[in-house]
């Protein structure tokens, strides 16, 4: 559970002979995962690749070309193949439709490419249009230079200057004069020149013929007959990836599988007749792996454990132990919150088992609203269906039973779309004048009642009302109670990671001290607030104890730095209390602002809602579906990250940091998605 | 001399300063949160695994505002240090 899954060493040697049946079987039974050969042994080579590596991957190239014209991209499979169909059909998917999806898309491409300069073309020559040449007139000329272009200021004086042979043609477009300029040749160096001071910016003049309205035309005609064109080749393409999309991704997993199985053997090691494969087994797995393979190569194999001492030694050397998570499948999906911090090691703990504990009580705590927390579940529901690829499968897994908790909390705080709205009416409220004397009393936890169960728990506090003055004061203290349970689990995973590692001075005098800090720090704080002074006194004598540790500790006074981030972690957990209150504001807002503002002001003054008009109630709703709607949002993305953040930053530092990343168990095989086992 | 106080004002600049302590603790986060922010999305770029410890770094100055937080609440709720005065 909290633990990786135990992991055993093996050694696998074999006759060269049996390597085929023996790489078929472990891709098949996908329990060993495989460390690589480096090749520093003068004994061993490096493996080879086996039969038709070349030819598999060739083919994988082929169809990857087609799949990316085709705009294929991995997805959850709607329809899986069995081998048989796709090795018969793959000659024809591979050649005949690869060679018309690259002749389609290349088309395409190419049209794409005539259209573009076509509309190049009448860019260039729509200015034109106000000059009163021919196109045939701006080229062709063997002693005489032509400038067409605009220019910012009249350059017909400066041109006649230095070329007194000149002719000049020149009309206004919308916002530039344009000018068309024939001089002789051996004018053209100054006449450049001079109109260069004119802020003159030449123009290219397609070769085309005939007059510049016409040539548009003709251009715009082709450009309309390359689209017609285009569209029923694009039709094509998309028709063509309805047709084959799950055959093509169920035959790129099969070239990727026969890809992988024939190039395993370059993770060995190999003599000239025998091969050797080493690797990690889950204990509990080797006795199958071992039976199986044996009778696979018909005993011309040798399957090993290695001792624990030998294979000490290998870790000492640098070889990673694998890591497999182990958690029930409920607690599953909170592994992707682990893995986004890092892999445990193999000697750390695997605390998604406590984030499944710890993060959606958060969640709950800080959403805590029944209509908020119906509506994330079916929102959710809907997602699921929609998005079916395991990691956000997982993520939509991981906020659905946040969800589910913040319907339980929306019970505990009388919530539905936020106090004063729906549960008054659904649930009843406290009568009038017992809500003056609880008031009075300084016992006002809220108005709600629990229908005619009445106000439940010790003094009556719940459903509690979050935005009463003594809600918020006991929220202040659950938050932290919740805080300094969470802060020493992480602890006590410290010490007992220190413990595996051997590290017993770190164990006892570096995360030992920090729990007694923050237990006792929090005893003491109790203990003002209810003034006993005698849990104040003890919390202070234990606090200074964990201090003299620390200094004990391996970083020496140094450690004492770290103090002042014990005492912050703690205050970290009241944003529990703190987003969720931003939440219940909101949505009390919104309720105010409609019940009390909006619908008794368009309703002329209205004071009971027996008096509201219909168009008040209209707009007084849409202000509440809208106010509700951000709120919504918002409500599902901080009690999602602000618990995250209080997992990776006050727990997780307590024990996960201190020695690296691990390795995730990957065991050498394939999981079938598009093909049929 | 004697302090005049009006309980209305006292309790007045009890809330300003309550809401100057969250505001400010906002500000001082949202500074400190700007830098990280941005390297952060520039490491992801390049490197996705890098996503989760990002994020945790982004997510360290949060904790000001939370302070900001506790102090506005012991105001409004827990201290009463002109109580002396307040009460008529």
């Amino acid at each position: 559970m909290l633990r990786p899954v135990e992991m055993s060493r093996v050694v696998i040697a074999g006759s060269k002979d049996v390597i085929s049946p023996v790489v078929e079987k472990l891709h098949e039974l996908r329990l060993l995962h495989i460390v690589n050969y480096n090749g520093n042994q003068p004994e061993f080579e490096l493996g080879k690749p086996i039969g038709k590596a070349k030819e598999y991957s060739e083919d994988l190239i082929k169809l990857r070309s087609a799949t990316r014209y085709l705009d294929i991209k991995n997805k959850a499979p709607d329809k899986t193949y069995p081998e048989s169909q796709v090795l018969s059909e793959m000659d024809n998917l591979l050649n005949n439709v690869g060679a018309e999806v690259t002749a389609t898309f290349e088309r395409i491409t190419a049209i794409e490419a005539e259209v573009k300069s076509k509309q190049d073309q009448i860019k260039a020559l729509t200015p034109l249009s106000v000059l009163p040449l021919p196109l045939e007139a701006y080229y062709g000329y063997d002693s005489l230079a032509t400038f067409v272009g605009t220019a910012a200021t009249p350059v017909d004086a400066d041109v006649a200057r230095v070329s007194p042979v000149n002719e000049i043609f020149t009309g206004t477009a919308k916002n530039a004069t344009l000018v068309a300029i024939f001089v002789p040749l051996d004018k053209a160096g100054e006449v450049s020149a001079v109109l260069s001071e004119h802020g003159f910016s030449e123009t290219s003049v397609p070769k085309l013929e005939g007059n510049v309205d016409s040539a548009i035309a003709t251009l715009e005609g082709g450009i309309k007959s390359l689209e017609g064109e285009k569209a029923p080749l694009q039709k094509k393409l998309a028709d063509m990836k309805k047709q084959y999309e799950d055959l093509m991704l169920a035959t790129d997993e099969y070239l990727s599988m026969q890809t992988r199985k024939t190039e395993a053997p370059l993770r060995f090691a190999e003599t000239a007749n025998a091969f050797v494969i080493d690797g990690y087994v889950p204990s509990d797995q080797f006795a199958r792996l071992k039976s199986e393979l044996e009778s696979a190569a018909g005993g011309r194999l040798e399957v090993q454990l290695i001792a624990d001492k030998e294979a000490d030694d290998l870790v000492e050397k640098g070889e990673d132990i694998p890591t497999k998570m182990d958690n029930p499948s409920l607690a599953r999906p909170y592994e992707l919150v682990t893995r986004l911090f890092a892999i445990p090691e193999y000697k750390e703990f695997d605390p998604s088992l406590l984030i499944f504990v710890f993060f959606p009580i958060m969640f709950g705590m800080i959403l805590g609203d029944v209509g908020y927390g119906v509506m994330t579940f079916l929102v959710l529901i809907m997602l699921k269906k929609k998005f079916r690829t395991e990691g956000w499968q997982q993520l939509i897994n991981i906020v659905m039973i946040g969800s589910v908790w913040s319907i339980i909390f929306g019970v505990f705080y009388g919530e539905i779309f936020g106090p004063l709205g729906l549960w008054g009416r659904i649930m009843g409220q406290l009568p009038e004048h017992e809500l003056e004397l609880a008031k009075e009393a300084g016992l006002y936890f809220g108005e709600g009642v629990y229908g005619s169960l009445g106000r439940l728990g010790p003094l009556g506090i719940f459903p509690m009302d979050r935005l009463a003055s003594n809600a918020v004061l006991l929220l202040i203290g659950t938050s932290i109670f919740i805080g300094v349970i969470h802060c020493s689990v992480g602890s006590i995973l410290g010490i007992m990671t220190e413990l595996n590692y051997g590290e017993k001075k770190h164990a006892y005098f570096e995360r030992l001290p920090v729990m007694l800090f923050q237990v006792f720090f929090a005893i003491a704080l109790l203990g003002l607030v209810m003034g006993q002074m005698i849990m104040v006194y003890l919390g202070a004598l234990v606090i200074v104890v964990s201090i003299v540790m620390m200094v004990m500790g391996p970083e020496g006074a140094m450690g004492l730095a770290h103090v002042p981030s014990y005492v912050s972690n703690l205050i970290s957990y009241l944003r529990i209390l703190a987003i969720g209150l931003a939440s219940v504001g909101l949505a009390y807002a919104a309720n105010q602002l409609a019940f009390y503002v909006i619908m008794p002001m368009l309703s002329g003054g209205a004071k009971d809602s027996s008096e509201f008009t219909i168009p008040a109630i209209i707009v007084g709703i849409l202000v509440l579906l809208v106010v509700h709607f951000i709120n919504f949002l918002l409500g599902i993305l901080s009690p999602f990250m602000h618990p995250l953040r209080l997992h990776y930053v006050e727990m997780f530092t307590k024990f996960y940091s201190a020695h690296g990343g691990g390795v995730e168990y990957s065991p050498f095989g394939h999981v079938r998605r598009f093909l049929k086992a | 001399m004697a302090i005049v106080a009006d309980a209305g004002v006292l309790y007045g600049l009890l809330a300003v300063g309550a809401g100057l302590a969250t505001g400010l603790a906002g500000i001082g986060a949202g500074v400190g949160e700007q830098g990280i922010g941005a390297a952060v999305v520039g490491v992801v770029a390049e490197e996705p695994g890098f996503l989760g410890k990002g994020l945790f770094l982004m997510l360290l100055p949060e904790t000001l505002i939370i302070f900001g937080l506790a102090v506005s609440l012991i105001l409004m709720f827990a201290w009463t240090p002109f109580s002396g005065i307040v009460t008529p």
